[in-house]
């Protein structure tokens, strides 16, 4: 850090303060913390202009356009977009926009069947046991967690029934196995949130201040 | 005194150390501080101390406000940063799984690595990029990079420029082109993935700095996913593993280990096999304990496993805050403040 | 004695005898480790030129269920080909098309034993060899008959997943055709629902706006789709009431359909003129520089009431969180299961999962919508019919050894199973 530059130094620092500056929201909202939301949204917006412009138009579009013919055709849909700029005929837009709707649906469909339903459901069936009581105590408590949990999850997520009775008991059962997967997801997403902080943290204390050995 | 006079002085005192601090860096006058074991240990008793204290005025109907949280885990984040107390990590089997799929290859075997994060998530993915690659320079494996998120390629190439000064290497014995390549990034998303699956060159005409493909001796024989023997993703969401896994491994087969976030991690678990039965996934490295175990399996400890006393600390207290809220919750408390708004 | 004698009257031959075995011996030795060196020498190179083992029964196939533009070549490697220890080097794959010259396709490493030819032509047939390389040999296998690759109309190891997709889709087809014709499709009342109406109707009261996220994903995704529907809904409702509804969006093709949505949301409720496209206005597609800004707005304009319903990531309990602390009433809802968590925890009424998707098909009561939900009852149905047998057979075939219900799992399982 010693043998920066003059910009090394102010780059530096301009980072320390745009980052204190969008903790200093924790305290209230303040002046800092609008300056530095309006930069961060400024230079983001600017930034996917740019990264759409070269990655998308002009890296895929421009520079294979003489070796790709369907390419044209996307390119046709994206000027169609932008035809929302002419009122009079804005509707135009709608057909490139039900294209996109359409094909993701379509890959999704096939994507989202295999790997979330079929293969889901293929590693649940699964003996209580273990293959010949080959399972510990412990596996067979998690074998069961995993097929009531998967099964009252599905029966939470039915919406042709009414949950009362049985149904409502076992749907109940579903909730509960969720609300569990929550807390642990909470878990996980805390430890997530403090290893980002934790990296902010380190910027100030080591990269900036020099204060850390 | 007012407020506002209480906030612009603390701002400047802020302000003040600050410089001191910076210009003492620079010109030497502090090299750092770190703390001793009973120093670090007399911090640990005063905090636990503190937080009992909060306890007693949340029983007694004094609650405290969300800065008071916010200030507690703040502290408890940056002092194990200055602390010289090492922390045991124990390593998973879902860790270990993305290890052995390194392990199991031979040299010359190519590894597909997809950087599919930017710099917010870079405290808990770099550490695992630079675990994975040295362990790919390690074991002389062909490293073909890319990146499903625009800042992703950087990332790749900051990570391996830290782990090649490390492993105290140059350019001459990781030699781009031969041992790695960056292909840059690809718009896209699960597209990229699809259209990978038939043919790389497709959606990648140049690498990263403009080389065409044939002309990349790493990669000129590398048609699609079936010239590939092991990929890692590392993902901070979408397009991520899941895109992966439902592309890549359920309609081209590849053998895929994962690398996420900890809000990742749940969503991905799934896709985990058991030790009867191989999942879709053959490891998984979750958050930041994912990142320091990879570091230890791979001796590279770099800053997860530096982290990782921070992490516990920060838990701990998030654990402390748990309970007093729960207290205040019971107590009626804040039943009752929340009625007063 | 004369043999004594002559013993020792032949000393001096005795003296040489005894310097000359030695040095015989020794000669012998230097000849023998020299023939012994040479020997060695000998060997290594007998082993170099030792020809190396070559592939066999190399086989090239049609590849199945492709376009016909894929061959599936298989062989049997090199006996010289051992982990470690073994002398090749690697694999080429060559590829001769209509009896031309043949090219360098691939170069496999060692112990691989299949490789797929792919970008072929059905017009054309094709012959292949592998030549196994090593240090200082190599060795061509036998060169496969011509073949020409066929071409599938349809994937029959995708069997499985075409019945499930037409049983699914024909569910969701035949109640669609059901809900147009009128009847009355029974769907569970929601939890959180009602709430929609009561939160509208808070917003009136207090006079403050209604802020709706409708989470950071595209158009593809079918929560944002989801999310735009309860948006038709809740739009009406605005245009009825006359409340200001403020959208800040992250994607520039939600903007262009969410003011699609509002705007037909108005002119439904027959108040066209109050519409403006200010009430939907894009940010920026970075996740954070969004989440500041939509932060910043709630702090500022304080609405009575947060929709958040959508795609969320790693902002969601952000945005909850503040939107908590300046007191609006929160309505959540999200497929993605990382941020439930935080909107259970930080808002008034969660929409969990699914039921996001079945909220936008209660609230439109759309036949389409509707059907789409009863007929993925019918996909969810065949999933716990196969769980529950499937597990329970697969239980009693370990507790009883009976072989047909080990048979009959492996049945169940296989439909699930879905193979390149």
């Amino acid at each position: 850090m010693e043998h920066l530059t003059f910009w090394g130094h102010f780059g530096v620092w301009v980072a320390a303060f745009l980052t204190l500056g969008i903790y200093s929201f924790l305290y209230r909202d303040n002046p800092w913390y609008k300056f530095t939301e309006a930069v961060f949204i400024g230079i983001s917006a600017g930034y996917w202009v740019v990264v759409l412009f070269f990655d998308n138009f002009y890296g895929k579009f421009w520079v294979g356009r003489g070796e790709e013919p369907m390419l044209w055709i996307g390119a046709i849909l994206g000027l169609m977009m932008l035809m929302r700029l002419v009122p009079k005929i804005g509707w135009i837009a709608r057909w490139p926009l039900a294209f996109i709707v359409g094909a993701t649906s379509g890959l999704w469909m096939m994507n989202y069947l295999t790997s979330n339903a079929m293969s889901q459901v293929q590693s649940t069936i699964m003996p209580l046991f273990g293959e010949g009581f080959g399972a510990s105590f412990g596996e067979i408590i998690g074998n069961l967690i995993i097929i009531v949990g998967t099964f009252t999850g599905l029966i939470y997520f039915f919406f042709s029934k009414e949950h009362k009775g049985a149904f409502g008991a076992t749907a109940r059962v579903g909730i509960w196995g969720l609300m569990i997967t929550f807390g642990a997801m909470f878990g996980y997403t805390v430890m997530s949130r403090m290893s980002l902080l934790i990296g902010r943290v380190d910027f100030i204390f080591r990269d900036w201040l020099g204060l850390i050995q | 005194m007012k407020t506002r006079t209480i906030e612009m002085i603390v701002l400047a005192l802020l302000v003040i150390s600050s410089v001191w601090a910076y210009v003492g860096k620079i010109n030497g006058w502090h090299h750092g501080f770190v703390f001793s074991s009973s120093v670090s240990l007399v911090i640990m008793i005063l905090l636990a101390l503190s937080l009992v204290w909060i306890l007693i005025r949340t029983l007694q109907d004094k609650l405290v406000g969300r800065r008071i949280v916010f200030l507690y885990i703040g502290v408890a984040l940056s002092l194990p940063l200055f602390m010289s107390i090492d922390q045991p990590i124990k390593v998973s089997d879902e860790v270990r799984g993305v290890y052995q799929g390194l392990v199991d290859l031979q040299p010359g075997s190519k590894v597909l690595i997809s950087f599919d994060y930017d710099p917010a998530s870079a405290p808990e993915l770099q550490p695992m990029a630079e675990a994975i690659l040295g362990e790919c320079i390690e074991r002389d494996l062909d490293m073909i990079v890319l990146g499903l998120w625009p800042m992703g390629p950087q990332q790749a190439t900051m990570a391996l420029d830290s782990v090649m000064s490390r492993m105290g290497l140059t350019e001459q014995d990781v030699v781009y082109g031969e041992d790695f390549v960056n292909l840059g990034y690809q718009a896209g998303g699960e597209f990229v993935i699809q259209r990978m699956g038939s043919s790389f060159e497709s959606m990648f005409k140049s690498d990263f700095r403009g080389t065409p493909y044939q002309d990349l001796p790493i990669i000129k024989n590398v048609k699609n996913f079936s010239n590939i023997d092991y990929s890692v993703n590392l993902s901070a969401g979408f397009p991520g593993t899941v895109e992966w896994v439902q592309v890549g491994v359920d309609r081209f087969g590849i053998k895929l280990g994962a690398g996420n976030t900890a809000v990742q991690a749940p969503t991905v678990y799934p896709y985990m096999g058991t030790l009867e039965k191989p999942g879709q996934l053959v490891g998984l490295m979750g958050g930041m304990s994912g990142a320091a175990e990879i570091e230890k399996l791979t001796n590279l400890k770099g800053k997860a496993t530096l982290f990782m006393l921070s992490q516990s600390f920060a838990h701990v207290i998030v654990i402390a805050f748990i309970i007093i809220g729960n207290v205040a919750y019971f107590r009626g408390g804040r039943k009752s403040k929340l009625k007063g708004e | 004695m004369s043999p004594r004698r002559s013993t020792t009257g032949a000393r001096p031959p005795v003296l040489c005898s005894c310097l000359l075995i030695p040095l015989v011996f020794f000669f012998l030795f230097l000849t023998n480790s020299a023939s012994l060196a040479q020997g060695e020498t000998e060997v290594v190179d007998t082993t170099a030129t030792t020809p190396l083992a070559p592939v066999t029964s190399l086989l090239a196939q049609d590849f199945k269920y492709d376009d016909g533009d894929k061959l599936m070549l298989t062989w049997v490697p090199s006996i010289d080909d051992i982990p470690v220890t073994g002398r090749v080097t690697a694999y080429e794959v060559y590829q001769i098309c209509n009896n031309g010259e043949p090219h360098r396709i691939a170069e496999l490493l060692p112990e691989v034993s299949t490789f797929r030819v792919e970008e072929l032509h059905r017009d054309s047939s094709y012959q292949f060899y592998v030549l196994a390389l090593a240090e200082d040999a190599s060795a061509q296998s036998v060169v496969t008959a011509a073949i020409t690759p066929e071409q599938e109309w349809l994937k029959w190891n995708w069997l499985n997943l075409m019945v499930m997709t037409i049983v699914v889709c024909g569910a969701v087809m035949v109640f669609i055709k059901t809900a147009t014709k009128g009847r009355k499709l029974f769907v569970r009342k929601i939890a959180g629902l009602e709430a929609v109406d009561e939160a509208i109707g808070r917003a009136t009261e207090m006079g403050r706006p209604i802020l709706y996220i409708p989470g950071i994903n595209d158009m593809d995704d079918v929560q944002t789709l989801a999310s735009l529907t309860i948006l038709g809904h809740v739009a009406e409702q605005v245009a009825n009431y006359d409340i200001k509804i403020r959208m800040p969006v992250a994607r520039s093709l939600v903007m262009t359909a969410a003011r699609e949505t509002i705007k037909a949301g108005y002119q439904t409720a027959g108040r066209p003129d109050a519409y403006t496209d200010d009430m939907v206005s894009y940010i920026t597609d970075e996740q954070f520089g969004y989440v500041a800004a939509v932060n910043g707005i709630m702090v500022r304009e304080k609405p009575a009431t947060v929709f958040l319903l959508g795609a969320f990531f790693a902002e969601s309990l952000i945005l909850a969180e503040t939107g908590n602390s300046v007191g609006a009433i929160q309505i959540a809802g999200t497929a993605r299961p990382a941020q439930l968590p935080f909107f259970i925890a930080a808002c008034d009424f969660t929409l969990i999962g699914e039921e996001l998707f079945a909220a936008s098909a209660y609230l439109s009561d759309e036949p389409k919508a509707l059907g789409s939900l009863k007929g993925q009852d019918v996909g969810k149905g065949i999933a716990m019919a196969a769980i529950i047998i499937g597990v329970t057979l697969t239980t009693l075939a370990t507790l009883t050894g009976a072989e047909w219900m080990s048979s009959a799992t492996e049945l169940i399982r296989s439909w699930f199973v879905v193979t390149d």
